[in-house]
């Protein structure tokens, strides 16, 4: 079977010549349009007919299709002159924030979607925040606008002023100097964040836990426990991909509402309800033994099966 | 009582009276689910939003379906993963569906064919925004702080990939379907089809 462009892995071949061509053609054939869009949007400039509310409505969408139709000309001159693009490809002519993403999987074809970001705690799977970026920016790029809201909802919270985020895990890809200097900045701990293969120790020594605070500059605001606590939690892939797993059985996997707002506001309400649904465990005292640990060292509260289930509204 | 209010137009039936909360047992999955939201907050901060952006100039009309049924149906929808139509159709039937979007009390009549139209649902998410989703998060993630059930101290982040759904097919998904599909028709292993040839 012929197939256009390439496979993100694999053996796929490249049919350079067909997709300049094709290219060509396709800027033959659009070229037309933009007069066409500026006529339109003389004419409707000039309707008396029509109301101002009209006027506006059909304005912005002649805008936003022209803007659209040079973002893709962009697009094509690039690869028609065999440069690289500058950013991801526009894969919908429709929503250029559509960006094309890989799954991880080997030998599987580029898909085309949206990459979601989410900061969670690892002993329940509560989920604090999420980011929905346009396009595919790199994974440390989310880390930042993460905490930025956990701290939003810790402002919210008016009963227990002593909260505060301590330490951030995640994969190799948040392995970034910079974003570890912005976060010993804040005053918290990044030791969850590998920077190797290497798996992170579990129980470091007090040699280790002196080189942690050391390296971060944070002798004065967190404690040899903290830094047991954080490595002791760091990034896990079963207890991230439970947490994604329940996501996706929420209909976060398939974004069926239309543009990025859309699928804010799917991924967000597929949030909403996996919270909800953990809450529910958590008063069912349904979780995991490591979690249960987790949750005993930094005395959080056991539900009590004594107690009266009373609906709150 | 204000939910009472909107709701007027299809709780003033003619048949007897069914207290939502009286049947629903405690333990029932979606009531317990339900019961962990902070409904009042989050209901303000939808109102609140909506007053903002969509300011309606007159209080003419018929009063609209309350927040709280919305938001609730839309998070159910997501939980119970069903359709706007699957889950509006629920609404009229389950005392359950009834009970988390915040009703407690009905009356049996039988002419009636719906409670609340998928168009409304759809409009009503037509409204929500970006800021508003992550107000929202905030809010259940401040109950949750409050009450002391989960703590900010140890995070994890990460990504993961969603795929665009099918509001319009385009050549690459088509392709990346057949493949999928082509792959599922095959013999699931080489070994089991090896006896065979031998015979």
């Amino acid at each position: 079977m012929r197939r256009f462009g390439r496979q993100c892995r694999g053996q796929g071949k490249v049919f350079v010549s067909l997709v300049r061509q094709t290219e060509t053609q396709l800027l033959a054939t659009g070229q037309a349009v933009v007069g066409l869009a500026r006529a339109a949007q003389e004419c409707v400039r000039g309707a008396a007919h029509l109301t101002e509310d009209q006027q506006g409505r059909w304005a912005t969408q002649l805008t936003g299709a022209l803007a659209a139709h040079h973002q893709i000309v962009t697009q094509s001159r690039r690869l028609t002159q065999g440069k690289l693009l500058t950013q991801c490809k526009i894969v919908n002519a429709y929503d250029p924030t559509i960006a094309p993403i890989c799954k991880g999987k080997s030998n599987c074809p580029t898909q085309f979607g949206r990459k979601p970001g989410l900061i969670a705690e690892p002993a329940s799977g509560f989920i604090f925040a999420f980011a929905l970026p346009v396009g595919n920016p790199a994974d440390p790029s989310y880390v930042v606008p993460l905490v930025d809201k956990v701290q939003t909802a810790i402002a919210h919270v008016a009963g227990r002023p002593t909260l505060a985020i301590h330490s951030v895990a995640g994969d190799l890809a948040l392995n970034d100097s910079k974003l570890r200097e912005t976060l010993h900045g804040r005053g918290i701990l990044t030791v969850g964040i590998p920077q190797t293969v290497e798996p992170l120790t579990p129980a470091p020594t007090p040699e280790e836990i002196r080189t942690v605070l050391h390296e971060a500059g944070l002798h004065h605001q967190r404690t040899p426990h903290q830094v047991q606590l954080a490595c002791a939690s760091g990034y896990s892939r079963p207890v991230v991909e439970s947490i994604i797993a329940s996501l996706l059985c929420r209909g976060a996997a398939r974004i069926t509402y239309k543009g990025h707002r859309g699928a804010i506001v799917q991924i967000g309400m597929a949030v909403l309800a996996h919270n909800a649904a953990t809450v529910r465990r958590i008063h069912q005292d349904r979780l995991s033994t490591r979690a249960q640990k987790f949750r005993r060292l930094l005395r959080l509260k056991r539900h009590n099966v004594n107690e009266f289930n009373v609906p709150k509204n | 009582m204000r939910l009472l209010r909107h709701l007027q137009h299809w709780l003033t039936g003619q048949g007897f009276h069914i207290a939502v909360a009286d049947f629903v047992p405690e333990t029932h999955p979606v009531r317990q689910w339900a019961d962990t939201f902070p409904w009042v907050a989050l209901v303000a901060a939808v109102d609140r939003s909506f007053a903002q952006r969509f300011p309606t100039p007159t209080a003419r009309g018929r009063a609209p379906v309350a927040t709280r049924v919305l938001l609730a149906l839309e998070l159910l929808k997501h939980e119970l993963h069903c359709s706007d139509e699957q889950i509006c159709s629920q609404l009229r039937t389950d005392l359950a569906v009834m009970y988390a979007c915040g009703i407690r009390e009905v009356r049996v009549e039988r002419s009636q064919g719906h409670f609340v139209l998928p168009e409304g649902l759809a409009q009503f998410r037509r409204r929500l925004d970006a800021a508003l989703m992550d107000e929202l998060l905030a809010l259940q993630a401040a109950a949750a702080m409050e009450q002391g059930l989960v703590s900010p101290a140890h995070l994890v982040v990460d990504t993961f990939p969603s795929e665009q759904g099918s509001q319009r097919v385009n050549d690459a998904a088509t392709l990346y379907k057949a493949k999928k599909k082509s792959s599922r028709s095959l013999p699931t292993s080489p070994s089991s089809a090896l006896p065979r040839a031998r015979r």
